[in-house]
């Protein structure tokens, strides 16, 4: 039962793969070139030599303080999310209260706004707060706009569980707090796993939060030193290009460790 | 007993952990500065923010108190909008003068300086009268300059130049016949940032100032947009078209940034011939390309006159300078106004920003300019101010924040051609 | 037999966050489109000013335009590419996987490292295409670059959506088909389309709300440039808001994105299945 080969489709997904991967080659191909060979050769032309001289420049800069921040606000947000969203969930599977669905309902509705519309509002409150230019300004909203995806996730997950297996732990007399922690948490791992890699991707990148609520260099984001690297290193642009693929390889590696958690992360709640 | 007696105050403790979180991460923000010591607010710039860090060492060594702070360009604008309707407004701010301080001016949130400048001759009179000016609204002093003077030149590479057999232009016919001469060559003639509109503006208020006098400008901004249909505009703009049309600009000015380089690259690499910025394309250029300017390459003019037009060729349009301003309900008004009548014309102060490359608006500096890292340069700009008979600001900083950005917009559609120079009029005037 | 299960303090944290910081901020956008804020003092009640121009408003609409342009362009491109991916990818054989694994890799990029890539690549005087196109400087094709850009940051995402839901369907339907004869194309038609309905269904619905809020690929690329050939409704907003100081006619513009998405994305929960599912927990 052997098929025969594909050989349109298999044309196909090579030229898909040049697409793809072209501009990935040049990223990584400019960022080792001089900024001189950059301004007087052809991208297509093949350099003299190469030069890690652009990430030496990268990395003496502040490109350590963004990371940092970048990791400070990634950490937070989860840990904010997990934290609130777990025993939400578990309210919402096990509690039938109109005040729990009733507030559940609405939360998905937040699936529905876009962050963007929000960000006048959430300025003038970040800034009545006198958070203005700090990391918690980023990291309350980031947080906010990243329960819906994670309460829908972990619902759904928990939703799964039989319910013999909540009765059962009853029976045994354990308060709500140990079936939480004896149950919830270990049936739910593989949900609370995606709503960590969704949300932790979420704060990773985000770029309007910190564009509108932060300022300075000290509370400046990954995601932001990068587009302000656009103006700092003009026309060197093979620095810059360093700077892009330094911000890649994080990410990079949590691919090669964790592909399956990375992925599914990605299609949080849409992948069926 | 129940078990929920012990949910609620774990679940306490969570929250107590979560806002623990969050807090540890707000203790970088900005503090509250001690009752007494100046709150002082300037734009970011590695070099100038450390000498406004000196005198304000030297104003606490004098028994003052007083902090700085300082943001990038835009989050500078927002914050300071923010900041000067709550308590959280600082003493002393950074501004541009012109109306873009006349909207705070306008909302009763800066103090008069006029009498205090009075009373201390010694610091009035240090200041280029026209300068000065800059941040005089309705006959009074909203402010004292604190930076050099930026007015906007024509850049020229010399080599380019040369190897065309030409001269930089001194009028705008003659700017006509080189942009026809460098096309020839394939060389763009004019470097142009077309992605920030900035630049572009640059253009336009050079023409009509060279074209019509710059009373047109200012019967704009006093008497609001009506002001744009005045028939001198439609004309200039006329002018600046055939610029634009001729190819003066090249083709793919749309796609190239002032911010990323690209612009002042051009014409360091003998891309491109020419290119109007501001004083500070001199330091970008020694920083971004400086074999280009030490081999001497980097020329500098005034921009072109227009012959029979209204305007005096020595008007100059750009930054006048920068200055700080003092809060009407400042608690240190007092000191604020100590401040900019004792530090700000200080030696050591302008000899710090003359180190720095800038030329800072004082008179009789003809001898001191001797000392700057660039004299010709410095000395240049500094007779090209003294000698103009008009310092008109950028008019984006010289009008209200929405219409300047509402006109930036419709310069750049005019560039791309998208609109007519009666249509850019129509458009800017309904405002 | 209640104290058994979890009270429902334990969904107060969650519950009281999300309105703190994305319900609250909701309403008060809208309670801005009211006012007039310059955000140099307190908002001031002004009325339907705001909402009477936005009516008025040529740009607005032009930008309504633009962004729906960008929406249907960028489904019309993302979704054969993702889709036919998708299902190659779909393959067991090794090398499919392989390069498959290489396919995902747009997704480890953040958008901004994505613009500013794709921004390097198409510079006009240094870039890989020096003489080529003007991609972004001309504003006649500028819009249609970015959705190129986007559509190269997110077919991945969907091929990953694609490539899931075409493993699920049970093999069993194509070996009857192949004995039955059925060429390629038409088993990919009649089994491999119908089954992956649903799939095409929340892709399609997550492109579009995808596309509709699109902010930091052109605020990087073109910032709503040449001219306003890509001044989308996002950037129309930040650039009222954050450049003119107009924050309540911002917010008018925020309370219309806030329509278009909540349209949208309700199609989502309605097609996907989010909504059966919440519902019937509700008991009804």
């Amino acid at each position: 039962m052997k098929s025969r080969p594909n050989w349109p489709a298999g044309l196909f997904a090579l030229v898909w793969l040049a697409i793809v991967v072209g501009p990935l080659l040049y990223l990584v191909t400019v960022s080792l070139r001089s900024r001189a060979e950059y301004l007087g050769k052809s991208a297509w032309e093949i350099p003299d030599a190469l030069t890690l001289d652009n990430y030496v420049t990268v990395l003496t800069g502040n490109f350590g303080q963004y990371l940092l921040n970048n990791v400070i606000v990634t950490v937070a947000t989860v840990a904010i999310v997990v934290l609130v969203t777990v025993p939400a969930a578990y309210a919402v599977v096990r509690n039938t209260s109109p005040f729990v669905q009733r507030g559940f309902t609405l939360l998905l509705m937040g699936l529905a706004i876009p962050a963007q519309a929000t960000i006048i509002p959430v300025y003038l409150m970040i800034t009545r707060m006198r958070l203005y230019d700090t990391l918690t300004a980023v990291i309350l909203p980031t947080a906010a706009f990243a329960l819906p995806v994670a309460m829908l996730v972990l619902v759904n997950s928990l939703r799964d569980v039989p319910r013999e297996l909540y009765e059962a732990q009853a029976i045994d007399g354990a308060g709500p707090l140990r079936v939480l922690v004896s149950l919830v948490l270990p049936l739910a791992r593989p949900a609370i796993m995606t709503v960590v890699v969704y949300t932790a991707l979420n704060a990773w990148n985000g770029f309007l939060f910190p564009l509108v609520l932060t300022q300075s260099e000290s509370s400046r984001v990954l995601t932001l030193g990068l587009w302000d690297y656009q103006g700092q290193f003009g026309t060197n642009v093979p620095a810059l290009l360093a700077a892009v693929t330094l911000s890649v390889l994080p990410i990079f590696a949590v691919y090669l460790i964790g592909r399956r958690f990375l992925l599914s992360g990605l299609t949080a709640g849409f992948g069926k | 007993m129940s078990r929920r007696s012990w949910v609620r105050p774990l679940l306490a403790m969570g929250l107590v952990a979560v806002t623990a979180v969050v807090s540890a991460c707000g203790t970088s923000g900005p503090g509250e500065t001690s009752a007494g010591s100046l709150k002082i607010w300037a734009l970011e710039d590695p070099v100038l923010n450390k000498i406004e860090q000196k005198s304000i060492d030297s104003f606490k060594a004098n028994g003052g108190n007083a902090s700085l702070e300082t943001f990038g360009n835009d989050p500078y604008k927002q914050r300071l909008r923010v900041a000067m309707g709550s308590p959280q407004a600082p003493d002393l701010f950074f501004n541009w003068g012109g109306g873009n301080l006349k909207e705070y001016v306008d909302a009763g949130k800066v103090a008069d300086l006029t009498s205090v400048l009075e009373e201390n001759k010694a610091a009035k009179d240090a200041f280029i009268p026209s300068v000065l000016d800059g941040a005089k609204l309705d006959g009074k002093y909203y402010g004292v300059p604190m930076r050099g003077m930026q007015p906007v030149l024509l850049f020229f590479n010399k080599q380019v130049f040369k190897d065309a057999g030409v001269e930089p232009p001194t009028t705008w016919d003659q700017l006509l016949t080189l942009v026809d001469t460098f096309k020839a060559k394939n060389i763009t003639p004019i470097a142009l940032a077309g992605t920030q509109a900035w630049t572009e503006l640059m253009w336009a208020e050079y023409v009509l100032d060279r074209f019509a006098g710059h009373e047109v400008f200012k019967n704009i901004r006093d008497n609001g947009p009506a002001g744009w249909k005045d028939p001198a505009v439609v004309a200039a703009m006329s002018k600046l078209k055939e610029l634009i049309d001729r190819g003066g600009f090249g083709q793919s000015f749309a796609s190239v940034g002032y911010d990323a380089g690209g612009a002042s690259t051009l014409l360091a690499q003998g891309k491109a011939a020419m290119h109007l910025m501001g004083t500070w394309e001199y330091t970008n250029q020694l920083d971004q390309s400086p074999d280009f300017v030490k081999q001497g390459n980097l020329g500098w003019v005034a921009f072109p006159s227009i012959p029979g037009g209204k305007g005096d060729p020595s008007n100059l349009v750009g930054n006048v300078s920068n200055f700080y301003s003092a809060t009407a309900d400042s608690k240190n008004l007092d000191a604020a106004k100590k401040f900019v009548t004792t530090t700000l014309h200080e030696d050591s102060y302008i000899d710090a920003l003359i180190e720095a490359g800038d030329v800072p608006p004082v008179v009789g500096a003809e001898e001191k300019l001797k000392k700057s890292p660039n004299p010709e340069y410095a000395s240049f700009i500094y007779e090209l101010v003294l000698d103009t008979k008009n310092f008109q600001l950028s008019w984006d900083q010289d009008l209200p924040a929405d219409d300047a950005t509402f006109m930036l917009t419709q310069l750049q559609e005019f560039f791309l051609g998208k609109v007519s120079p009666q249509q850019f009029v129509d458009a800017v005037a309904a405002r | 037999m209640s104290s058994q299960r979890p009270s429902a303090w334990y969904a107060v944290p969650a519950f009281a966050f999300f309105a703190l910081f994305a319900a609250l901020p909701m309403l008060l956008v809208i309670y801005l489109s009211f006012t007039a804020w310059d955000s140099l003092g307190t908002p001031r009640l002004n009325g339907g000013e705001n909402w009477a121009r936005l009516l008025d408003d040529a740009e607005a609409r032009a930008s309504v335009w633009r962004t729906l342009l960008l929406m249907v362009m960028s489904w019309l491109v993302q979704t054969p590419i993702a889709l036919l991916v998708g299902v190659w990818a779909a393959g067991k054989q090794r090398s499919r996987a392989v390069l498959s694994s290489i396919f995902f890799l747009p997704l480890l990029l953040s958008t901004t490292a994505i613009a500013l890539l794709w921004n390097a690549l198409m510079e006009p005087n240094f870039g890989a295409f020096v003489g080529g196109p003007l991609f972004l400087g001309d504003p006649d094709i500028a819009l249609y670059t970015v959705v190129l850009v986007i559509s190269w940051q997110f077919i991945p995402f969907h091929t990953l959506l694609y490539q899931g839901a075409a493993r699920a369907v049970p093999p069993s339907l194509y070996e009857a088909a192949t004995i039955d004869g059925a060429s390629r194309v038409s088993k990919f038609r009649h089994i491999t389309l119908p089954q992956l309905r649903y799939t095409i269904v929340t892709s399609s619905v997550l492109m579009l709300v995808g596309s509709l809020t699109t902010f930091d690929t052109v605020l990087i690329l073109t910032q709503g440039g040449p001219g306003t050939a890509t001044r989308i409704l996002p950037l129309h907003m930040y650039i009222t808001g954050f450049k003119g100081f107009e924050m309540g006619y911002a917010s008018a513009i925020a309370v219309v994105l806030v329509v278009l998405g909540t349209a949208l994305s309700l199609a989502v929960m309605r097609w996907s299945g989010f909504r059966s599912m919440s519902s019937q927990q509700e008991g009804s």
